[in-house]
């Protein structure tokens, strides 16, 4: 069972680990790479445990242009819905 | 075997012992190395002789000494660590030394940074600021405790880190006695009404003006504070079955309370009284039912003392503290036992094995802690010390 539903853009991209993360209750990261996500996969798994999350995106977002992958919006204001 | 044991005879002569068990690979466990442990550990470590208090984040720990000092090893990636380095991980504790001009008097340590709080009520944080949980008013991370200067002329009591936010606790801060920054999106900071994404200065929390905290705590995206009357109050993410709430709500309850802690999915509270309560969870602390989740997401807030349990099979017996990792639960009990439930996994209940428990089971020190006079118990994200004076 899904631990989880995380937003793409709740996810921070890993440079070393070329994946995006999120932080697993066992204190590891959950890791979904851009490959994955152009192929619509939408599990994230933890390399340490059993645990996985499901991943909430818009494919159509990594298939449009894969020479600039979307970052995870990190705003830097305030943002009032 | 030699060191060992004289380390051993040292620690008795101070009259502290301390353990851990659980996950273990970033170092976290203070046993020099890098694995889980499925029962408890007797951890020798010379520079951990007189620790008055542990902080245990996603994979590192903060100890504070009762000299005022602060010691850290695990995971450091993120400059959590504040040894002025980023590092993968740190297997031997470490003294902090940039706050040795100070006298620490407490420390939190969040997902992936860490907070240190002065005698005379300076702020300091350190570690990743991606999310403005640092406090400095950017998002810049760092390997150095850097004093948040927002608080300058105000006294800092307490401050406790979640997974992306941070709150604070002044002294004598009467209307304005809580502040919150960091991540925002599931409410956790409850300085608005309103959804915030992240703030990276500290806002005050609008709900204390008649209530007066005395302890604070954040883990996950949850928020709470009790005030000295006993009341709870939560915000941010809903526990299972129950919606985001923005600001603080105070639980429908007459029981008095007198310490909180909390999980990725679950809190407990113990009352003044030393029975233990459970909110969220699905029945204790174990995984959160995803599914059952969903289905009952509209429960409305103000009937959420239905979804407070008393902690069953304690037969009665008094508890004296309580500990919450994100997915499990450790409490002590009056006649000097350690219980745990919940995910075991990666041994974080230190029973032996990595199977789950749905009701607290006694853990097997190895010592008779009767003779104990004080077991305190902290838990890091799958992880747990328990810190003993005879």
């Amino acid at each position: 069972m899904s631990y989880d539903d995380v937003e793409i853009e709740d996810m921070e991209w890993n440079q070393e680990l070329q994946a995006y993360t999120y932080p697993c209750p066992c204190g590891d990261l959950f890791q979904i790479t851009k490959e994955d996500l152009k192929l619509g996969e939408e599990i994230a798994r933890c390399p340490s445990c059993s645990l996985y999350i499901t991943v909430i995106y818009n494919i159509e977002d990594f298939l449009q242009d894969s020479h600039n992958p979307i970052q995870p919006s990190k705003q830097q204001s305030l943002s009032v819905a | 075997m030699e060191e060992e044991k004289k380390a051993e005879k040292r620690d008795n002569k101070n009259d502290q012992i301390i353990w851990s068990w659980g996950a273990g690979t970033e170092g976290q466990l203070g046993t020099n190395k890098l694995q889980d442990e499925l029962l408890p550990q007797l951890i020798h470590q010379p520079s951990l002789s007189s620790v008055s208090h542990l902080a245990c984040g996603g994979a590192h720990v903060i100890a504070l000494t009762s000299g005022g000092k602060v010691v850290s090893w695990g995971r450091g990636n993120s400059g959590q660590l504040g040894q002025g380095e980023v590092v993968n991980n740190s297997l031997y504790p470490k003294i902090v030394t940039s706050l040795d001009a100070y006298f620490i008097t407490h420390v939190s340590a969040g997902w992936s940074y860490s907070a240190f709080v002065s005698d005379n009520g300076c702020l300091f944080t350190c570690g990743d600021g991606s999310f403005g949980q640092l406090g400095h008013g950017d998002y810049t991370s760092h390997c150095t405790p850097f004093e948040v200067s927002f608080f300058a002329n105000q006294h800092v009591v307490q401050v406790a880190c979640g997974m992306r936010h941070s709150l604070v606790l002044l002294k004598d801060g009467s209307q304005n006695q809580v502040y919150g920054f960091g991540s925002g999106k599931r409410g956790q900071l409850g300085v608005s009404k309103y959804k915030i994404k992240s703030i990276n200065l500290p806002e005050v929390v609008r709900a204390f003006e008649y209530a007066e905290i005395v302890q604070i705590a954040a883990n996950g995206d949850h928020s709470a504070a009790l005030s000295a009357d006993g009341h709870l109050y939560t915000w941010g993410r809903g526990f299972k079955g129950f919606e985001d709430v923005h600001s603080p709500q105070r639980l429908n309850s007459s029981l008095n309370f007198s310490k909180a802690t909390l999980g990725w999915n679950h809190a407990l509270a113990l009352t003044g009284e030393g029975e233990v309560y459970m909110l969220g969870g699905n029945h204790l602390g174990v995984l959160s039912d995803h599914q059952s989740m969903n289905r009952a997401k509209q429960i409305p807030v103000d009937s959420r003392e239905a979804n407070l349990e008393k902690v069953p099979g304690l037969d009665g017996i008094k508890i004296s503290d309580i500990a919450t990792g994100s997915e499990h639960s450790v409490i002590v009990t009056d006649n000097g036992e350690i219980k745990t439930w919940g995910w075991g996994e990666h041994g974080q209940l230190g029973l032996g094995d990595t199977s789950d428990q749905i009701s607290p089971i006694t853990v097997n020190c190895g010592h008779d802690l009767n003779e104990a006079t004080s077991i305190r118990v902290y838990c890091g994200s799958g992880f747990t010390f328990a810190l003993t004076m005879a």
